[in-house]
């Protein structure tokens, strides 16, 4: 099994590595902006053709990467900075009321789809990419915050705990150093899947044209805008999308075979 | 947990909650709005006829609570408001859209069910073996993608390369179920997330159930392999299955809206994303209490299935 789980791993970083070079090296080496071109054309210098407005495609490639990337990965830290606290907090209190508080609004929120409560802030607010990431991180708020009560609520009912009540250990004592160490694991598995559900949101909210400008160097707007040129150069959409298939695909084969606890995985990680 | 009816009664209550949250979220849009909601709405064209057009249509003037009263008590009825752009009632662009949505919707879930199922146990039956591990690793990957990109390189195959299906349904209207081969490529592509989800699901499911004692008692009283799968070991990997069902209806309502701006099918995701980029809130408002109810309405009826199909499984409520 390990053998196999070495060869996953290896898969995974190798389907990974290259869009993620791109995206956090590509702007070093993009270079100046050169003169616009005609549209849609092939050749002429351009290595990968020019796009909706003449742009090299090529540069924009290398420049696309990083807002996807970066977005992805401030949203997911943003979701655990409120998640984190609020599921220790609701675990560890003894006042139901409190945990009720804390709770009940999330389960509420959870009803309502990630996308949708994406495109409707989007309707008032005009979000730019800051906010995109604020958007994604409070769409995915809810489910890690449930996640990381139910882990600490487990460790938080081991006799070592009641132990270290005992011995009158303080709060932060108990929480940070027993409880949070104890669901390391589980939360490790949790960013994986969450990271991936986050690259998901973040792509396709750019896609649908949240939180980004209309002819910004991004993979996914790249998609979208250039979809009208498909049928004379396929390339600038062609390229980016299988770069967006690439890093979100590679991610989760990476994730999933760095944390396999040997073998069977209950399927129930494998949702956003 | 003291019974089963406490737990529908709780689980009920917690799915009318859940609708209230969303009909108070949804409303609480026009609030948000920075400064004079009528200002921000006119957006690009400020003239002041059209504010006060908007002001009037939206009954700006009234204290909110009042507004609210009024937008429930039209929900209630049906009448979901009236479009700001163009002055038509919300309830017709839904009725006009409704159409396509469902086809698809419809179409990708007929298809999702036996398609998930079938893969997973035929993965579960040869679990860890080079079928199972094609599944799962092809599962894995593709359960990541986002569906335009998955999309997009579908149509450069299929449509572009080898020419065997149109790239998009521009042209065949609301009439889809006449042009089948335009909704092959968009079925496809709604399809892929949660089908590789509901596998990995079924395939968790059934290993374990395969496992379990009673399984091993049915082999040594020598009932067929294919009657424990089907009804001992199946019914059982069900109950996350049927939880896992809504969940995806959930994501076939993203997807449909990025599905439907991929092919440009005129359907209730097309309909919602140009009210966004027109800033068109009562049919935004509108199409979002109807998407979310639907949510509501889809994970309370998956979670009372999977408590009546594994009750000492706790659900969520």
């Amino acid at each position: 099994m390990s053998r196999l789980r070495t060869g996953r791993f290896a898969l995974g970083v190798t389907v990974v590595a290259v869009p993620l070079l791109l995206a956090l090296l590509g702007p070093v080496f993009a270079g100046g902006p050169g003169p616009r071109a005609t549209s849609f054309t092939l050749g002429g210098g351009h290595w990968l053709g020019t796009d909706f407005v003449g742009r090299d495609v090529w540069r924009q490639v290398l420049h696309g990467g990083r807002p996807v990337v970066l977005t992805a990965l401030a949203a997911t830290a943003l979701a655990y900075l409120v998640a984190l606290p609020v599921g220790l907090v609701s675990a560890l209190t003894r006042h139901r009321r409190l945990e009720d508080l804390l709770m009940r609004p999330l389960d509420v929120l959870l009803a309502v789809p990630s996308l949708l409560l994406i495109l409707l802030a989007a309707t008032v607010f005009e979000p730019d990419a800051v906010g995109l990431a604020l958007l994604v991180a409070l769409a995915q708020v809810p489910d890690a915050a449930r996640l990381v009560r139910a882990a600490a609520a487990e460790a938080a009912a081991r006799p070592a705990v009641e132990a270290l009540r005992m011995q009158g250990e303080t709060w932060w004592r108990i929480a940070v150093g027993y409880v949070g160490r104890s669901m390391l694991r589980t939360l490790a598995a949790d960013a994986g899947t969450r990271l991936t559900g986050v690259l998901y949101l973040v792509a396709t909210a750019a896609f649908l044209g949240v939180g980004v400008a209309p002819d910004a160097a991004d993979w996914a707007v790249m998609v979208d805008r250039n979809r009208t040129g498909l049928f004379v150069q396929p390339w600038a959409v062609v390229v980016p999308a299988v770069l967006i298939v690439a890093l979100t695909t590679g991610t989760n084969l990476l994730f999933d075979a760095a944390l396999d606890k040997g073998g069977r995985r209950t399927g129930k990680e494998a949702r956003p | 947990m003291s019974g089963p009816r406490s737990f529908v009664a709780r689980r009920l209550l917690l799915g009318v909650a859940q609708t209230v949250a969303v009909v108070l979220l949804v409303f609480a849009l026009t609030e948000a709005l920075p400064g004079d909601a009528a200002v921000a709405l006119a957006g690009d064209q400020p003239d002041p006829a059209r504010i006060a057009a908007i002001r009037e249509a939206m009954k700006l003037d009234r204290p909110a609570w009042e507004r609210l009263a009024d937008w429930t008590a039209g929900l209630l009825h049906g009448d979901l408001g009236t479009s700001l752009v163009s002055g038509r009632p919300v309830s017709l662009y839904l009725a006009d859209a409704f159409g396509p949505t469902l086809l698809l919707a419809s179409l990708t879930v007929l298809l999702l069910v036996p398609a998930g199922f079938g893969l997973g146990v035929l993965a579960a039956r040869h679990a860890g073996r080079p079928v199972d591990r094609l599944i799962s690793s092809v599962t894995l990957a593709v359960y990541a993608v986002p569906e335009f990109a998955l999309g997009v390189l579908l149509v450069t195959v299929f449509a572009l390369r080898l020419g065997w299906l149109p790239p998009t349904a521009v042209g065949y209207g609301t009439d889809l179920a006449a042009h089948p081969a335009a909704l092959v490529l968009p079925v496809l592509v709604l399809l892929s997330r949660p089908v590789c989800s509901l596998v990995r699901l079924v395939r968790a499911g059934m290993i374990d159930a395969l496992a379990s004692p009673y399984v091993a008692q049915a082999r040594r009283y020598g009932v067929s392999g294919a009657r424990i799968r089907y009804t001992h070991a199946l019914p059982n990997a069900l109950a996350p299955a049927a939880q896992q069902l809504a969940r995806t209806v959930d994501w076939l309502l993203c997807g449909v809206v990025v599905v439907e701006a991929l092919f440009v099918i005129p359907g209730l995701g097309t309909v919602l994303l140009g009210a966004v980029a027109e800033r068109d809130v009562p049919v935004v408002q509108g199409l979002a209490v109807v998407f979310g109810v639907v949510t509501v309405v889809l994970n309370l009826g998956a979670d009372l299935v999977a408590h009546r199909l594994a009750p000492r499984a706790g659900v969520a409520a």
